[in-house]
Formats: structure tokens, sequence, C-alpha cells
């Protein structure tokens, strides 16, 4: 089931949240929606993220990239300039940290794309209208926990709730 | 500040998407008139590619001119969005909401403009492709090592950071913009929100993207400003080969970069009706940025110039001579009142800072900062080592059309823009009340 409450303010869903959260109910199952950011206390609702680890990830890759394009394109055909030896890392070395940031940049995009599940197709839609200054807080239950979340929720003080089902 | 930020959000949206609606007299009038600038700037572009090269004022010695001196100087403004909006994002400082769209946006703009003028100096644009460190087998010949191409990696890096770095805090406005609006509007909305929906996983990654991105745009942005540097330093021209060039050019670029901030908020404030949200508090804290590089840039060029005239090297003197008493005299002079007297006295003295001053002050750094690019590029040719190859420079009408025609495209492009997008971020704005 999906149970899906409205509140008025943030310190009530944050309330609803900490209820939750003390009932057992799973951060994969909790989805917080709101038009601007809420704050959040750490460990409350942590999403896992393996983003900085994709920016160095991405970094690494496409340096390593780009020292192969740069010393295949300066060996392919070996012209010396200015005296510099074939491949030189003094000449070269600008090429190979702006392809190191670009490549992170990328990675970073691509992982910011994945990890809010803009890439994908979401497997339950989001509540149709974000009504600005409110906060919706849905959680995903099975039926015989349906009646401990209803609970949470209204102890904080839900303005609405709507139950669905799971499609 | 405080009793603005407590705007409510319905007066937030209504305030700061009221200048997507519609076009007034006064926004048709001023596309028309930069449009029929950009207009005239193309046909002196299409006359220089149909007739050549020779139409341009560059000869021999002076090979680099308007161009490369446009091409630096709106490489530098870039440096107002990113690097600013990037350092205050970091350093969490909160007045810097109102200001950061405004920023970003300058950057990707003036790195379009900026990075068209090696292709417009190349004179035959059709092989610009000669550039591109392909492989030799074509038998191009290309320098691999030229600080040219590093030039190339760094603003195709930093373009394409500094569009993402403007993208993603646009997303949450573009989804909510797609609520609402009609039409185009809304599928082009629709189309560049993503599906954005406001969960909390997306405003997790959003703000982890945005904190990534903020540091390595500020590398990316300081690298950018002295690769171009190097451009000059690295060769062995009278004044150019100086260790401190890099630092000199970054500083100048932020220099620059905030003067062009505060004119086009001053601009935006009046135009848009924005007196709410970018209020004095802002222009005061960018007019105190604005002061402190304006010293800064003073102690680079003295001690630039220092050290060539201690130095007494026959070559560069004859550099110096020409810029502080010769054919270039009143420009130097007049670049050191624009980006020091005027700001040192408006900005400095408290009593007379004030949204005016600033914009006054900012409206010089620019053409202070112009003629600095200038002055660094054109006496340094016309007087190389060999005095027998001393020459003189002057530009042609087609040099001046474009050069002018580059202010009136970022003019164009912060026009369409501002129909577009709200130049103030909305969510940003009131996530920032909201703490």
């Amino acid at each position: 089931m999906l149970l899906t409450g409205e509140f008025a303010d943030r310190e009530a869903t944050v309330t609803a949240l900490r209820a939750l959260r003390a009932k057992g109910f799973d951060p994969e199952a909790i989805d917080l929606y709101s038009p601007e950011p809420v704050e959040l206390e750490p460990g409350l609702l942590d999403r896992p993220s393996r983003m900085s680890l994709a920016a160095v990830a991405g970094g690494v890759t496409a340096c390593l990239l780009a020292v192969a394009f740069v010393y295949y394109t300066q060996t392919s055909y070996p012209l010396v300039t200015g005296g510099m030896p074939i491949f030189s890392l003094w000449a070269t070395g600008v090429i190979f940290y702006e392809m190191t940031m670009l490549g992170a940049i990328a990675a970073t995009f691509l992982l910011f794309l994945w990890e809010s599940g803009l890439l994908g197709r979401r497997a339950f839609p989001a509540p149709e209208a974000l009504d600005p200054g409110r906060i919706y807080l849905r959680v995903r239950c099975e039926p015989h926990q349906l009646v401990t979340a209803g609970e949470c929720l209204f102890e904080a003080g839900v303005v609405r709730v709507k139950k669905d089902k799971l499609p | 500040m405080a009793a603005a930020l407590e705007i409510p959000h319905d007066r937030l949206r209504q305030d700061l998407w009221r200048p997507l609606r519609g076009a007034g007299a006064w926004y048709i009038v001023a596309v028309v008139l930069v449009g029929l600038l950009v207009g005239w700037g193309l046909f002196a572009w299409g006359y220089q590619i149909r007739t050549g090269i020779g139409v341009v004022g560059k000869r021999r010695p002076v090979m680099w001119s308007f161009y490369i001196t446009n091409f630096v100087f709106w490489i530098g403004i870039s440096h107002a969005g990113t690097l600013i909006s990037a350092i205050l994002r970091l350093t969490h400082a909160r007045w810097r909401t109102p200001v950061t769209r405004a920023a970003e946006a300058i950057t990707v703009f003036a790195l379009m403009i900026g990075a068209m003028f090696p292709l417009i100096h190349l004179g035959r644009v059709e092989v610009f492709y000669w550039l591109v460190p392909l492989p030799n087998e074509r038998g191009l010949w290309p320098n691999f090592r030229s600080p040219l191409v590093w030039d190339m990696t760094a603003i195709f890096t930093y373009l394409t950071g500094s569009v993402i770095y403007l993208y993603l805090p646009l997303i949450p406005d573009l989804a909510q913009l797609r609520n609402h609006a009609a039409g185009w509007r809304r599928r082009l909305y629709k189309l560049l929100s993503l599906g954005w929906t406001g969960s909390d996983r997306e405003w997790q990654a959003l703000e982890r993207a945005m904190k990534l991105m903020a540091g390595m745009i500020l590398a990316v942005a300081v690298s950018v400003h002295t690769v171009v540097a190097w451009d000059f330093a690295m060769a062995l021209a009278p004044t150019w080969h100086s260790t401190i060039f890099g630092p000199y050019f970054v500083a100048g670029a932020i220099f620059s970069g905030i003067a062009a901030l505060l004119l086009v908020m001053a601009i935006a404030r009046r135009a848009l009706r924005l007196q709410a949200y970018l209020q004095p508090l802002h222009f005061d804290n960018l007019a105190k940025l604005l002061l402190l590089m304006s010293l800064l840039w003073v102690y680079f060029t003295v001690s630039e110039n220092l050290t060539v005239w201690y130095g007494n090297e026959p070559a560069e003197m004859a550099v110096l001579g020409e810029r502080l008493r010769g054919r270039y005299a009143p420009l130097f002079w007049v670049m050191v009142v624009c980006n020091f007297a005027i700001p040192f006295v408006l900005l400095g003295i408290r009593r007379l800072r004030s949204i005016g001053t600033a914009t006054l002050s900012a409206a010089a750094v620019l053409i202070g900062m112009w003629l600095e690019r200038f002055l660094i590029i054109v006496p340094t040719l016309a007087r190389p080592r060999l005095p027998a190859a001393w020459g003189t420079y002057s530009p042609s009408w087609v040099e001046i059309s474009i050069t002018v025609a580059t202010f009136a495209t970022m003019a164009f492009l912060y026009l369409i823009f501002c129909k577009l997008f709200p130049i103030v971020a909305v969510w940003e704005y009131k996530h920032a009340s909201d703490r």
C-alpha cells in the first residue's frame, strides 16, 4: 500500500519521519516530496551515494584516456617542436588536467541523474501537484503495517492522508 | 534582508516569474537594438570571411590585436559566475541566493562569446578543425605542445562544467514552471526539468552534485585563466615571459567578473523590478569584493611593471616606455583611473558607496579591464626585440564592429535568458529564508 501524508511544516514532517523510523520503517520505503529541500538530521533519511567515488573514477578514466590519446597523436607522427621531447609531460600536463576535470564533471552529472532517479523510470509516481509550502511524506507498507504508519503520521499532525494501492 | 527573506511563497513566484510573461515595449526596443548590433557584427564577420583577413587592422608585427583582446576579456568575464557563485556556495554565504544564477548565466554567455574569437581570428574559419588535435596522418602538422591546444581543452572543460553548473539548480525551478506554464513553454520546461518531482532523493542528489561541482568548477576556472595567461607567458616576448602572469590574469578575471555581475544585477534590478530581492546589501557586499580586487589588481600591476623597470632590459623597457609615456600612454592612464582611482574613491569611502556608485565603478572597471587586456597584448607585439621589426596597430571598422557586437550579443543572450528562466532561483531563495 502507499500512504501519503500532507504536512504543513518541516517540524511535523520530521516528527512523523522519526516515528516511522522508530517503528522500523526502512528509508527505502519512505519518500519525501517538497518544493524546496527539507533539512533533515543525519541518519533520518540518508540515501547512500557513490557520487564522490564516481567523480574520482570519472577523472581517473578521462585522464588515462587523455594520456593514451596524446601519446598516440604525438608518436604517430613524431614531429619535434621547440626542442621538446616527443612525449612531454610538461607540454601536455595541462591537457591531462583539463580532461581529468572534464571526466570528473561528466561522471558527477551522470551520477546525479542516476541517483536522483531522473534517468530511469520511477516505480511509483510522485504526488500529482506539489502545493507550495506543503510537504508530502509517502510510505510504502504492507497491509498489516498500515495502521502503524497511519498512527505515526496522525500523531505528528498530518493535514491530510491519502491511501493508494501499489501500482 | 531578513524582512525580504520572509516574502511568502506565492509573492516570490509572482515577482520572480513576472518577467517571464509577455514582452513590454522596453523589452522589444532593447531586443531590436541589440539585435541590430549583433546583425551588424555578423555582417562585418561575413565581410571578413568573404574578402579575407586583410580587411582587419592587424598586420606584422601586431598579429594579435582586438580579437585576442576580446578573447581574453570575455574569458575573464566568464569568471563572474561560476567562480563567484562557487566560492559563495562553498562558504555558505546566505546573501548569495539572489546573485548566483545571474552570475552563472554570465559565465556561460561570456564563454560562448570568448570561444568565438579564436575562430574569428583565424580568418579562414572553415578550417577551424585544424585546431583539433587529431592524429598527424592528415599531414597538417599541428603543434600538439602548443599552449593554444591547452586553451581549447581548458575552455571546453570550463564551458561544459559551467553549463552543467547553471543547469543543475535550474531544474527544480523548471519543474515548478512546467506545472504552471502552457503551450510551447510547458513543453520546453517539461523537457528541461527531466521529470523532476521534488523527492528527497532528487534534492539530496542535487545538493551533493552542487557541492562537488562547486569544488571542481573552482579548480577549472582558475586553470582556464591561468592557461590563457600562459598563452602569453610561454612566449619569450618582452613583458610576457613572466611567472606571475597566471595569478595576475586570474585576479584580473575575477575583478572584471565581479564588475560584470554588478552591472547585470543593477540593470536586472531596475528593468525586472527586483528591488525586493536584489537589495543594497548584495550590491554593498559585491562592491567590497570589487574594491578588494581593485587593490589586488594594483598590487599585481605594480609588481609586474616594477620588475620590468628595475631589470632595465632594453626590449622590455621599450614596451614599458610605450605603455607609460608613448603611443599607448593615454590608454594606460585611463586604465589606471578606471581600475583603481574610480573604485577606490567611490567604493573605498563608505559614505559614497551605494548601488549607483557600485554600478558606475563596475562600468569603469569593465572599460579598464578591456584596456588592460589590450595593453598587455598590443604594445608587446608592436615592439618586438628587433627594432627593425617595430610597427603600429590601428583597428579597422571590421574589428570595431565585431567588438561592439560581442557586447550586444551578451545583452541579447541575457534578454532571451530573462524571458525564459527566472533570474533569481525561487527555490534557493525560499530555502535560504526557511533556514
